[in-house]
């Protein structure tokens, strides 16, 4: 091995780097439907997850993620069927709107925090439900709107075509994703995700060392709220319709699952595979039609993880221990504190 | 020159009054003292001081500048710092990682510098890091800094609290209780510390039992007993005081 390169820190990382190359290359090896879709809602499940994970690292424990999915959904499936609005400028404001009702909320309830955060998210999720099934002049009710997606683009000669095939809104998917990725990963490694873990370990100490609680709290929340919003809409138009049923509590415990799963400690590899994996698994247990079968064993596979992975760690946290176990044999670094 | 004032300040929980009508002057550069009975109402005291509580009356100036009522985040960013009795810690991090989350007030820059990895920022964060090397090693914590916290010894996880507390650049400290559950040897490394930081210009008070440790490192010495000031001066003169030695002046220790 080549000593003055950093071989241990470079290799996995080329590893990802070939993964994500593949992942982009994927329509040039198939066009099936099924599998781009399969790909594209894993993506956006990928994006919520990510702003529940956001959440957490403030120490606050959000059960409405999909409540926001569904605010960003319904924005811009009214934008563009009942006012008919093109795609884009409904996109942006569905993450807008949510981003602003995230902000709203926020900033009554993070006050408290803890239990009680919670419980308000909970009741979110099943609020936003109620509202759109209730508000039938606006949302259609239970019947939902039917939207469709983006209008061609013709870039520089070349023209885009969403109804054509599933290949751009795969793209247009992927670059959320990605976008959404890299955000909340500087986030992560940044002064400001520093703080977050801060009031997240110890708020009494951090508020006693300058951070202000509500500001680091309310501003992960309403980012989380603006991302999960934007994949509220990618949601709504790749399904090309949104009803009530579709984003409500269970979805918000969903995306908590997905996230423990993939692992909280990171704010984009964890819900990026936790999202993957368990939709993948989700959808194929739902062609089993066995009623409750997929709340069953969503439930045992986080409870297996919790169980046994160590405290704090998911899927993603595997990849490091089987390079530093597996593939380098570094033995495990006993400290030697001495008992003054 | 007082820097920290206390003008009748009062602080009751419910029919319990913590605190009755404390009236206080520290000056800067000084290292006070506070003693008293448990129950007495000491870290009340520095809750108050600090920010976690509200007086019910009286208030605070620090500088001249009322401080009473102020979000504990707001007291620290004036450079009133202080450490925990029952040694608050950032559950999970490393040494390391606890010092840097403490840094937060060292960085002037926005965060969108940090965000973007900018020359600004790297630079900022190296002048920090160098902070915090040096703080670490002062506070003899420099073998263990990617150990987690909650696996250093007693005596180490106060020196701890005690550098997170420094490295956020105070001109007071609030020290509450820092050489409790240490023997002799860790009690007098830590007093030989607080001297130090007092040099480099910073104003300490200090909650104690430990009569030894009052006598080697204060300069002077406030008695609580029942959340009012019954005594106050010299430590030497105060611990024959009367009234002090009645309300029993706490664990007289060696």
């Amino acid at each position: 091995m080549m000593p003055f390169i950093d071989y241990k820190n470079v290799i996995p990382k080329t590893v990802i780097g070939l993964l994500v190359f593949l992942i982009v290359l994927i329509p040039v090896f198939t066009t099936n439907v099924a599998t781009l879709s399969m790909l594209i809602l894993s993506g956006i499940w990928a994006i919520a997850v990510m702003g529940f994970t956001l959440v957490l690292r403030t120490g606050q424990f959000s059960l409405g993620q999909a409540a926001f999915m569904a605010i960003g959904g319904y924005t811009s499936a009214i934008f563009t069927v009942k006012l008919g609005w093109p795609f884009w400028p409904s996109f942006f404001l569905a993450g807008v709107v949510s981003g602003i009702v995230a902000l709203l909320v926020g900033m009554v309830v993070l006050r408290v925090g803890g239990i009680y955060f919670s419980i308000i998210t909970l009741a979110l999720s099943e609020i936003v439900r109620i509202i759109a099934q209730q508000w039938e002049s606006v949302t259609r009710g239970t019947r939902g709107l039917i939207t469709s997606m983006p209008d061609p683009i013709s870039l520089g000669g070349f023209e885009i075509n969403f109804f054509a095939s599933t290949v751009p809104y795969f793209y247009l998917t992927l670059c959320l994703v990605a976008l959404t990725a890299l955000i909340f990963w500087r986030i992560g490694e940044s002064r400001l995700g520093r703080s977050f873990a801060g009031i997240a370990l110890n708020p009494v100490l951090a508020e006693h060392q300058g951070m202000y609680l509500m500001k680091y709290r309310v501003i992960a929340f309403t980012v989380a709220g603006v991302f999960t919003g934007l994949a509220g809409s990618l949601y709504a138009h790749s399904l090309t319709v949104i009803t009530p049923y579709m984003l409500g509590l269970w979805q918000s415990i969903q995306i908590m699952i997905m996230s423990i799963v993939g692992g909280i400690s990171s704010l984009a590899g964890g819900p990026i595979i936790g999202a993957i994996l368990l939709y993948t698994f989700g959808t194929y247990l739902i062609r089993l039609e066995i009623y409750g079968i997929q709340q069953l064993l969503f439930g045992a596979v986080v409870v297996l993880v919790l169980l046994f992975l160590p405290k704090g760690t998911g899927l993603v946290d595997l990849w490091e221990r089987f390079w530093r176990k597996v593939v380098w044999r570094e033995e495990e670094y006993e400290p030697d504190t001495p008992d003054d | 020159m007082p820097c920290l004032e206390l003008k009748n300040v009062t602080k009751h929980f419910g029919r319990l009054a913590a605190l009755e009508g404390i009236d206080l002057r520290v000056e800067q550069g000084e290292i006070l003292g506070i003693v008293g009975p448990n129950g007495s109402g000491k870290t009340t005291l520095i809750n108050v001081i600090s920010g976690y509580f509200r007086p019910t009356k009286g208030e605070i100036f620090f500088n001249d500048k009322k401080i009473s009522g102020l979000r504990p985040d707001r007291i620290a960013a004036r450079g009133i710092l202080r450490t925990f009795q029952s040694n608050v810690l950032y559950e999970g991090a490393t040494v390391i990682e606890s010092m840097l989350i403490s840094s937060y007030q060292q960085y002037k820059s926005n965060h969108w510098h940090s965000f973007f990895n900018t020359r600004t920022w790297k630079d900022e964060n190296e002048k920090v890091v160098g902070r915090v090397i040096e703080l670490v090693k002062l506070l003899d914590l420099l073998n263990d800094t990617f150990l987690p916290a909650e696996g250093l010894s007693h005596g180490y996880q106060r020196m701890l609290g005690i550098s997170m507390a420094m490295i956020a650049n105070p001109s007071v400290l609030l020290l509450d209780e820092p050489t409790t559950g240490m023997n002799h040897k860790e009690a007098m490394f830590v007093v030989d510390k607080i001297k130090k930081i007092n040099e480099q210009g910073v104003t300490v008070i200090l909650i104690e039992h430990n009569m030894k440790v009052l006598l080697d490192v204060a300069t002077r010495v406030v008695v609580l007993s029942f959340g009012t000031k019954i005594a106050e001066g010299k430590p030497e003169e105060v611990m024959n005081q009367q009234e002090v030695i009645e309300a029993y002046l706490g664990t007289e220790t060696f």
